[in-house]
């Protein structure tokens, strides 16, 4: 639930609960994310939480999203002052 | 903070649908959330919500699977089953119709008893194997009934409401019978896996 609001918040999008968990099992499949399950609580009707956590590998892939990202903006920008 | 209950049908739908390694962490946000909305706004907006976080799960899950290739198992297993219950109930028609009845309202009788009974066992042949597959089979049911009425291959003068009976319970007989038995599906028994 926080994972989907705070890609909410931060792209302003509404996602699907749905499309959150299936994206964090493509995810944990591929080594990028680990998972545990937490305690049930009454608020959840009895069901138990399931906990994320970022591995090594997720860390590495996310830097060199981060590096593509900014060098193709820095691409933009040249373009612009041409 | 009193905890208000989702609707049923919403529950059933994602239990139904949502794969079994996050079905209850799942299904647990939904209700922690719906409880939030209902609490801060009102029962039927947070009713509304659910709905359409349903809806749209839903068609993210189909989108997933069918991405992920598992569909093409389901399929084959499914149309395994079909071809083995297929058989074993043409044979129990072929027994009715020569040996124990050969009157015609006899036939009219015992025909939906033998299809539901067939759709019943494949259902939970299907989904003692694969959970995927017992919707494949609702479906191959419901196509090979709909071809049977438009090629009219029942001879006997029948009512609509009896093959519109054939074509709606048949393929809820598949759905809706391993979890009226309580049939363990596989991989439900570890959600957390």
């Amino acid at each position: 639930m926080i994972v989907r609001r705070e890609i909410e918040k931060r792209t302003g999008r509404s996602i699907s609960i749905g499309a959150a968990y299936a994206t964090l099992e493509r995810l944990e499949a591929k080594g990028y994310v680990s998972s545990f399950t937490g305690e049930p609580t009454a608020e959840r009707g009895g069901r138990a939480k399931r906990l994320f956590r970022i591995e090594a590998a997720g860390k590495r892939a996310l830097q060199v999203s981060e590096q593509t990202i900014r060098s193709m903006t820095g691409l933009r920008s040249r373009w612009e002052n041409l | 903070m009193r905890h208000e209950s989702p609707p049923v049908l919403v529950c059933w739908l994602l239990e139904s649908v949502v794969p079994a390694r996050y079905r209850e962490a799942m299904l647990g946000d939904l209700i922690e959330e719906y409880n939030l909305r209902a609490e801060s706004a009102s029962p039927p907006i947070a009713a509304r919500w659910i709905w359409s976080q349903a809806c749209r799960s839903v068609a993210s899950i189909a989108w997933s699977w069918l991405r992920s290739g598992n569909w093409l198992i389901s399929m084959s297993i499914a149309a395994g089953v079909y071809i083995v219950v297929g058989t074993l109930k043409l044979a129990v028609d072929l027994s009715i119709s020569r040996l124990v009845a050969p009157q015609q309202a006899t036939q009219v009788v015992l025909a939906p008893v033998v299809f539901l009974s067939a759709a019943a066992i494949g259902g939970c042949v299907a989904a003692r194997v694969r959970r995927g597959a017992m919707i494949f089979l609702a479906l191959m049911v419901m196509i090979t009934v709909a071809v049977a009425i438009e090629r009219k291959v029942c001879t006997i003068p029948v009512p609509w409401w009896y093959e519109f009976g054939f074509l709606t319970l048949g393929p809820l007989a598949v759905l809706i019978t391993p979890a009226l038995i309580g049939l363990r599906v596989p991989g439900a028994a570890h959600p957390g896996k």
